[in-house]
């Protein structure tokens, strides 16, 4: 636990991109004109025959891709979180009510456009996407988990909105051995008191919480909840069972993000008392993903605190 | 701006005239479907049925390889009854579906859905079909397939962002197996187009950005035929401006901004007509 080395998950997704593009020539990428940024522009290097940057027309990008899919293509929409927001409409009406093979793979979610500001800090999309019928909404924990996971999402027909940050990704899943499923949430340690449960780069958070909590003789379990859609529901109700207190941490809204999604399970299958840490209002300017996610008390801390209000 | 027809008709009088009655049975159709229903788009669905009966009975191809068929794409969804209408005349739709059109045990939905047969794209929001029909036209180039799409967008549509993004889009992905047509029928829901935003500008705004530009006249279908025609002779992204009536031919409501009318009316209408 808490081994290895920080590093950028862009850069993971943007080499297994290229390296998924050498497997299959049906798949296309296309970005709404940051391809650099997002790294879909390895794609272009190797593929330039397969790549199309539309310009910055999000709407356009997503009707596009699912006009390349009704003629059997697999299109990639590879664009910054913020903006694929701005075609929600697009994806509702269009990829979602279709039920067409587009997979819309974003970066710079939550946080992660740390200096951009409010602007370009995606903090509703996984409430928006998880709302759409057939559309699944899976968010990696860190670049281990996007080259273990990214080759399962381009094979898998139909819609899947792919959420991943920009640079800063801890090491989360680089230690561990398993192969992922969509809709399978993975243990990252068991527990018997309490369970912290989220997705992406704040499990980082949620395991430094759990060794805090350890040495106060409060055992707690770390669940990494990939596939926020369809979730993980067998896993959910077994750690409520078990541990009887949840804590939900996520660089998203608490408003219809992952919190509502577990709670929506446990007070459906076995009601516990749970904690929500996440985002309530919009953010900021700052240096850096970790100052914001510090600032906003989306920390270790913030799971602790909630932790023992659930224990005492 | 080219313009179709200085060639002489490439259209027998048999298939002209057989055009003609499949379209005038498709518009008593419409008018009768407002019985069943009185919330459909009767107005705008007339303004389009000279159009998809010549592109339907004339040009779009049938295929099970989706590169090598025609695609159809209404994005002017709300002119769903029409597309219906001239479905049924294709033999795709019953007749009774026509007259559950909207109802909760019908097929046909308000506006089209992929699971209907004879749709090719689910539509309704204004905006979208063409820069899905890009994307179609761009796949089918890609794998060396010879269909061709065909997407009909309404006047008040223009308003919409998206028809932007996709029009200067369309040139540069070079997509020649591309026909778009924009019907110029004056009016959108709340009022006519120029009284909520200018039109006139249209189609110099579609030439300058590359695209090769026709008018027809969208309930003449020799004109239509004409226009397609060299359309498909462009050797880039072509748009065809029809100007068209709603109401066309349902003459309570012709030209106006009303939908549909009163049952009383129709009935009158049908009985002299």
């Amino acid at each position: 636990m808490l081994q290895g080395s920080f590093s950028s998950i862009r850069e993971a997704f943007g080499r297994t991109l290229v390296k998924l593009g050498e497997e299959d020539s049906d798949i296309i990428v296309i970005t709404a004109d940051v391809g650099d940024s997002t790294r879909a522009s390895y794609f272009k290097e190797k593929f330039p025959e397969r790549y199309f940057n539309v310009g910055i027309s999000e709407q356009d990008m997503v009707n596009f891709a699912a006009g390349l899919s009704a003629t059997g293509k697999k299109p990639a929409v590879v664009d910054f979180a913020m903006f694929t927001m701005r075609a929600w409409e697009q994806i509702r009406n269009s990829i979602s009510r279709m039920n067409l093979n587009v997979k819309i793979l974003v970066t710079h979610s939550g946080y992660s456009d740390s200096g951009d500001g409010s602007s370009h800090q995606s903090l509703e999309d996984i409430a928006l996407m998880r709302t759409l019928p057939n559309m699944r909404v899976i968010v990696p924990a860190d670049p281990a988990d996007v080259i273990r996971g990214l080759p399962v999402i381009m094979k898998e027909r139909g819609p899947i909105y792919y959420r991943m940050g920009r640079e800063y990704s801890p090491p989360i899943t680089n230690g561990l051995d398993y192969k992922f499923e969509i809709g399978k949430a993975y243990v990252l340690k068991d527990g018997d008191d309490l369970t912290i449960m989220g997705a992406g780069v704040v499990l980082w958070d949620a395991l430094k919480a759990a060794e805090q909590l350890e040495k106060m003789g409060i055992s707690t379990a770390v669940i990494n909840l990939e596939t926020i859609k369809p979730i993980d529901e067998s896993t959910i109700e077994y750690y409520a069972r078990k541990t009887g207190r949840i804590v939900t941490i996520e660089e998203h809204s608490i408003y219809g993000g992952i919190g509502s999604a577990v709670s929506e399970v446990v007070v459906k299958k076995y009601p516990v008392p749970m904690r929500f840490v996440g985002a309530t209002t919009f953010g900021r300017s700052a240096r850096s993903e970790r100052e914001l996610l510090d600032y906003y008390n989306i920390t270790d801390k913030s799971i602790v605190n909630s932790a023992l209000e659930l224990i005492k | 701006m080219g313009k179709g027809g200085s060639d002489g008709i490439p259209i027998s009088l048999e298939e002209l005239k057989k055009l003609q009655e499949i379209a005038e049975r498709a518009r008593k159709n419409v008018i009768k479907m407002q019985f069943y229903d009185q919330s459909i788009h009767v107005g705008s669905s007339l303004s389009s049925i000279e159009i998809l009966t010549t592109l339907l009975f004339r040009y779009v191809r049938e295929s099970k390889n989706p590169t090598d068929k025609d695609w159809l794409i209404l994005s002017k969804g709300h002119a769903a009854p029409a597309l219906y209408a001239v479905l049924h005349e294709k033999g795709l739709i019953p007749e009774e579906e026509l007259w559950k059109i909207q109802g909760i045990n019908g097929l046909l939905q308000g506006h089209p859905e992929v699971y209907i047969p004879g749709i090719d794209m689910s539509t309704g929001s204004l905006g979208q079909g063409l820069s899905f029909g890009i994307g179609v036209a761009t796949g089918i180039k890609m794998s060396n397939g010879s269909g061709r799409v065909f997407v009909i967008m309404g006047d008040g549509e223009q308003d919409e962002g998206e028809i932007w993004e996709a029009m200067t889009h369309a040139v540069a992905r070079k997509v020649d197996n591309l026909i778009a047509f924009i019907e110029i029928n004056g009016f959108q829901l709340d009022a006519s187009t120029q009284d909520v935003k200018p039109k006139e500008f249209l189609h110099d705004v579609w030439k300058a950005v590359g695209w090769e530009t026709f008018l027809c006249d969208g309930h003449d279908i020799s004109s239509i035929v004409n226009s397609v025609e060299e359309a498909m002779k462009a050797k880039k992204p072509a748009v065809i401006f029809a100007k068209t009536l709603r109401g066309k031919g349902f003459t309570p409501i012709e030209n106006s901004k009303k939908q549909r009318a009163s049952p009383d009316v129709t009935r009158k209408f049908l009985f002299n007509s």
